[in-house]
């Protein structure tokens, strides 16, 4: 039972920071960048590849290649279509997305390749009779640190600020001299940080990396950003915790019926968009669009 | 001498064409108004001049130097500053937040403090409402941070799109007195106004710009001439 909310709350914390990567690229471009999912899988082929290095050395070089990545990605691909209406920027970005993973089928192969990650993350111990395994613990940690450093970040920073301000009025933040190919440079190099972040844990729980390894997460990651409001950093991040627990929570309740887990899940994402259309932060959001 | 020069300028949108070769200028402390009726291409003027809307043509010297065409975060960065049309507040962000974003198109970092303190003088309910949601402000409040948080930038030419928008009488002459002791300091302001009257007593010179041209220049002799207003404002042909 202890272990069931210690999952769910592990779960939804790394789709919270996977949404959250989502949602900053969103917020300053209007785009909603499918291959957000390529950034976890290269951030994942990088800590398989560099098993051999000490733990956090292996971590660094994970966040540096996503990182870059994403900056490329912004450059090549992403910064003509600044302004281009979403629906052209959604489907340029499945087109990176796929094309990304025939890059890494053929790089890395089309079978997964594996290395055991921070094996130390696998056991469990037990406090006070329950037995409670390692990595939901540490995740849970890892989550709730990189989540409150992006809230500082967000709202304590210069940075922050003007993420959030192009998020409301993009060009009025540039009349006052916000600097766009620098700011949404910073936001899709957060992201790919993000990204790595979640590649980590991922690969500590399925250390099976294939191309299309990121590919799940960035989905449900993306029904979280709708479900919690896009249009607040706060409501991404929620909506990818909900995502998150839920699915992990439907998995115990159903048990042999987990087969239904993702169907549940969506019944529930439906009921909640049905009520609340615009997320659930959806009245918060509004108000900074003004 | 002249601190700011628009020359022939001509811009528009896609297919269409809206000013066709306009031009002005103004010296350092001086007032200069812009009126025309709706549509006339008053906004799509300052937006050609700050960057936003792309000019077809002409040029716009910042105290000598060419700035047409460079981007609008690099042109706040040399000057000139833009108050725009609606105020365009970050209404989901605080006061202060808002001023210091103004801060951001600062030439020199020093003078940051300073600037602050110049607001905090020139209109002290910001400072009383300084942690308080932008959006919350009344129109007049908010007008006064739109200007404040252009001001903060220190800039040598301020543009005002239509700053008496939706103000009633009483704050729009609260909101004008500012203006002039703005440019008394030394600052070149460029204020157009679709209602003439509140500028033209004012300023230097007015121009009045009507389907994309500037149809007639009025000093602050003529406009005080009813008769010569009208002629200038609805053009000869008795409209
Ligand atoms: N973003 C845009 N795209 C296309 N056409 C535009 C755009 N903005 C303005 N226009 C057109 O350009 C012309 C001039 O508009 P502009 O906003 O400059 O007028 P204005 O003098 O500021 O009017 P107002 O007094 O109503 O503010 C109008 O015909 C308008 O329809
Ligand atoms: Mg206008």
């Amino acid at each position: 039972m202890i272990q069931a909310i210690l999952d769910a709350v592990s779960l939804g914390g790394v789709y919270a920071l996977a949404a959250l990567g989502l949602g900053l690229v969103f917020g300053v471009m209007r785009l909603v960048n499918f291959a957000h999912a390529e950034l976890i899988t290269v951030a994942s082929y990088t800590l398989v590849m560099t098993h051999q290095f000490p733990l956090l050395v292996s971590i660094i070089f994970s966040v540096v290649v996503a990182s870059l990545m994403a900056l490329i990605m912004e450059l090549v691909a992403y910064r003509r279509l600044r302004g281009s209406n979403p629906a052209t920027m959604l489907i340029v970005s499945f087109g990176v997305s796929v094309l990304l993973q025939k890059v890494y089928e053929l790089v890395f192969g089309a079978l997964p390749r594996s290395a055991s990650v921070a094996t130390w993350m696998t056991g469990a111990f037990t406090v006070g009779g329950v037995s409670i395994t390692t990595a939901s613990v540490v995740t849970i940690v890892l989550a709730v640190v990189i989540l409150l450093a992006m809230g500082y970040l967000v709202e304590r920073t210069k940075l922050g600020l003007q993420l959030r301000a192009a998020a409301s009025d993009f060009q009025t933040a540039r009349l006052l001299g916000v600097r766009s190919n620098r700011l949404i440079a910073s936001a899709f190099v957060i992201s790919g940080a993000l990204a790595a972040v979640v590649a980590f844990v991922n690969v500590v729980g399925n250390p099976q990396v294939d191309p299309r390894f990121g590919l799940d997460i960035t989905i449900l990651a993306l029904v979280g950003i709708v479900v919690g409001g896009m249009n607040s950093l706060r409501g991404s991040a929620l909506g990818g915790f909900i995502v998150g627990a839920v699915l992990s929570l439907l998995n115990v309740i159903l048990g042999n019926g987990r087969v239904y887990a993702y169907s549940w899940m969506f019944v529930i994402v439906i009921v909640i968009l049905l009520v609340r259309p615009g997320g659930i932060l959806s009245k918060f959001a509004t108000k900074e669009r003004v | 001498m002249t601190l700011f020069e628009v020359k022939d300028l001509r811009a528009g949108y896609g297919k269409v064409d809206v000013l066709f070769g306009v031009s002005l200028t103004a010296s350092k402390g001086e007032l200069i108004g812009i009126v025309g009726p709706n549509g006339a291409g008053k906004s799509t003027l300052f937006g050609a001049i700050v960057g936003t809307v792309g000019m077809r043509g002409g040029s716009v010297f910042l105290d000598g130097e060419d700035i047409s065409g460079k981007r609008p975060e690099d042109i706040v960065r040399l000057g000139l500053s833009l108050v725009p049309e609606g105020r365009q507040i970050f209404g989901g962000l605080s006061v202060i937040e808002n001023l210091t974003l103004g801060l951001t198109g600062r030439r020199d970092k020093h003078g940051e403090k300073g600037a602050l303190e110049r607001v905090h003088d020139l209109f002290p309910v910001l400072t009383t409402h300084r942690d308080h949601q932008a959006g919350m402000l009344s129109g007049g409040q908010q007008q006064q941070l739109a200007i404040a948080r252009a001001l903060v930038a220190d800039p040598r030419v301020l543009l005002l799109d239509e700053p008496s928008l939706g103000l009633s009488p009483t704050v729009v002459k609260d909101v004008f007195d500012r203006l002039i002791a703005i440019a008394e300091s030394g600052t070149a302001v460029v204020i157009v106004e679709q209602r003439a009257h509140l500028v033209t007593r004012l300023a230097e010179r007015t121009h009045v710009l009507r389907a994309g041209k500037m149809q007639a220049t009025l000093t602050k002799e003529d406009a005080a001439d009813e008769a010569k207003l009208a002629a200038a404002y609805f053009g000869n042909s008795g409209e």
